[in-house]
């Protein structure tokens, strides 16, 4: 499903170059449950950035579901985040004024279905997550659970085969949090691949596959080999921290 | 789409109430300044005879004294009007398919009974031509015939407003009206007719609405009547009664003749030379001769029925219009900026910068409409009290479909104009940017 090969991503301001990703290279195959863990500033969120097509990359090669994204127009990069992928975030990102039909129905909007067929599609993805009863609440009346409840169900609802989840528990009590996984689960459990950025080891841990990132490389894995891992220059992850 | 995008424009507008406002109000105002300024400009400005306007002659002769040109600034100008003895010889002439000669007189209307009591109207002095050449639409009747018009009958034309006011707004064909001194037959009344601007005599006012009364012109001499417009002299009148009044070289009568074709008009023109050549035979018209023969169009223009400061203010009201459109660009580039993670959310999910860029003029464009209603609405108000101010309460400067249509554009251009840039800027926003700020 995403094939990135030595891919750099590198942040510069007047004075400061970042390197948020260095000669990063990671394989998922299609139906996989990845979770990317990692310290503040190791580059997650850029990875899952770049791996979602919302941010550029300055060197390397990243195949889509076999595409190669490099040189898509940003139509065609809309067209694959809406289509292929699906977008969870930590603070939930919905949008205040839209209730909770609306909001799921956003990304459906723009792929340019007919009513009946969204309707459809959105009380099915809300039902999935538990929520119709509140089809036409407002964010603000909901729990931070119900809120990423609704984030998965919009993430969902355009079915795609790539959910893209950045600390999607990060502001939930455990409870939540671990009821938001299970929704994960059973999305994954259903072919769907997902990749979750968690600082969460519990959560992380219930993963088959767990990422650790350091520096914007891959430092500890259960099957990619990056060459990060063998660079003597480069400092070791803890080992209490690897799998 | 665009319904979705109308929809997310109007909640986007609910959400910040104040600033909404503020940026109508912007767009109101400067399509208020603009439109009203077009409408001005449009009214002056408008063929008020289409179809007919390049037919339609307006004729001048030059018997202005031989020591001095009529008007000072313009020495190659002609009078703008004729006397008596020119608009008489030249009635005779059989080449125009219509024509008539023409002035503006205050009559004294005598109601029947004793419920009313007599009133002044402005009356058109003419020929039964009149109507014909200019279109002139009837309620019931129509023009006299050639007959009356021989014959110096006493027959009248009443406009719609004079009809209802004397018969109730009956049928007043066949009735009898006394004016000044004597009974008049009333034989047409016309449907509302408001030609914009008043085309066929613009030396008494451009601005006038049409007279209320039409009698034949051949009445003149026996009514001995005085005209109610403007009329000029370049020596003193030394005559003893009306009849040598009307041998004067006074100007006072304006004459229209109708050539549909090229050969008629330069038939025309060779009679207006031979005409003048005959009379300075006879010891009058003594500066060269000096005809003209101006269409509508150029009649108007020579006339400055559209002033030159019209022209200036459109220009004037339309830059307005966009110095409003270009102050609202930071306002729209604020708050759309303010936006920028809920674009990223929309992004993330699937838009494209197209689809962000479409979405965002739409909501400017949304303002502008807004706007544009509110600022067609104040327009209509100016242009009510601009029509008080200059035209005695006469809907001269009033918003037709054609303006209408024009100020819903120009609300659309400045939304356009205000909303280009911001749309621009937030559709170029990185997604990845703001999704960690929501």
């Amino acid at each position: 499903m995403i094939r990135m090969e030595r891919v750099s991503k590198v942040y510069r301001t007047e004075h400061v170059e970042t390197h948020a990703l260095s000669s990063f290279t990671v394989a998922v195959d299609p139906g996989e449950f990845v979770t990317v863990m990692g310290p503040s500033g190791s580059g997650k969120t850029t990875f899952l950035n770049v791996a979602g097509l919302l941010d550029v990359f300055d060197g390397g090669s990243y195949r889509l579901d076999g595409e190669d994204v490099a040189k898509l127009s940003d139509r065609a990069m809309s067209r694959i985040r809406n289509e292929k992928i699906g977008f969870i975030f930590q603070s939930f990102n919905l949008i205040p004024d839209l209730d909770v039909f609306d909001n799921v129905d956003v990304p459906l909007r723009y792929r340019g279905l007919g009513g009946r067929e969204r309707k459809s599609l959105i009380e099915e993805a809300v039902a999935t997550v538990g929520l119709s009863s509140r089809l036409r609440h407002h964010p603000s009346q909901l729990s931070g659970g119900q809120q990423q409840r609704v984030a998965v169900a919009r993430a969902i609802v355009g079915r795609p085969r790539l959910i893209l989840a950045d600390e999607p528990t990060g502001n939930l009590d455990s409870a939540m949090a671990t009821d938001i996984l299970g929704l994960l689960e059973e999305i994954n459990a259903a072919g769907t691949t997902v990749v979750m950025v968690t600082h969460d080891p519990e959560l992380a841990a219930r993963a088959p596959r767990q990422i650790h990132m350091l520096d914007g490389r891959l430092m500890d894995f259960s099957r990619d080999v990056p060459a990060p891992l063998f660079d003597p220059a480069r400092p070791r992850l803890d080992p209490a921290l690897s799998l | 789409m665009l319904a979705y995008q109308i929809r997310i424009a109007w909640s986007s507008l609910r959400r910040t109430p104040v600033l909404s406002a503020l940026l109508v109000a912007g767009i109101a105002l400067g399509v208020a300044v603009a439109t009203t300024f077009v409408t001005t400009f449009h009214v002056l400005a408008a063929d008020p005879i289409p179809g007919k306007s390049d037919r339609l002659f307006y004729v001048q002769v030059d018997n202005w004294s031989p020591e001095r040109p009529w008007d000072r600034d313009r020495p190659q100008e002609p009078p703008d009007q004729l006397a008596w003895r020119e608009v008489q010889g030249l009635l005779a002439s059989e080449i125009p398919t219509r024509q008539a000669g023409m002035f503006k007189a205050n009559l004294t209307v005598h109601p029947r009974g004793q419920a009313e009591r007599p009133f002044r109207a402005l009356t058109r002095v003419t020929n039964a031509d009149f109507f014909e050449m200019f279109d002139v639409p009837f309620l019931y009747g129509g023009p006299w015939d050639s007959v009356a018009e021989a014959d110096r009958a006493p027959v009248v034309v009443l406009d719609e407003a004079t009809n209802r006011r004397l018969f109730g707004g009956e049928d007043g064909v066949g009735e009898t009206v006394r004016i000044e001194d004597r009974d008049f037959t009333v034989v047409g009344v016309l449907a509302p007719w408001t030609p914009r601007p008043k085309f066929f005599d613009v030396t008494n006012g451009a601005l006038e609405e049409p007279e209320a009364l039409y009698v034949p012109l051949g009445l003149t001499p026996d009514m001995e009547l005085s005209s109610a417009g403007n009329r000029s002299n370049w020596k003193p009148f030394d005559g003893e009664d009306y009849a040598d009044f009307l041998e004067s070289e006074s100007v006072w009568l304006q004459m229209w003749v109708e050539l549909p074709t090229e050969e008629q008009r330069q038939a025309y023109e060779d009679f207006l030379a031979a005409y003048v050549r005959e009379q300075q035979a006879l010891g009058r018209l003594t500066r060269p001769v000096n005809n003209r023969l101006r269409d509508v169009r150029e009649w108007l223009t020579v006339e400055e029925v559209v002033p030159p400061e019209a022209r200036s203010m459109l220009i004037i009201g339309l830059l307005f219009l966009l110095v409003c459109s270009i102050n609202l660009i930071g306002i729209l580039l604020g708050k759309f900026l303010g936006r920028a993670p809920e674009v990223g959310v929309r992004r993330a999910l699937g838009a494209s910068r197209g689809a962000v860029f479409g979405q965002h003029l739409v909501e400017c464009e949304v303002v502008g409409l807004l706007g544009g209603a509110v600022g067609i609405a104040l327009s209509a108000v100016v242009l009510r009290v601009l029509n008080r101010l200059f035209t005695e309460d006469v809907e001269l400067f009033a918003l037709d479909l054609t303006m209408l249509g024009a100020g819903v554009a120009l609300a659309l251009v400045a939304g356009l104009i205000a909303g280009l840039y911001p749309a621009w800027r937030i559709c170029r926003v990185a997604p990845a940017t703001y999704l960690k700020q929501q």
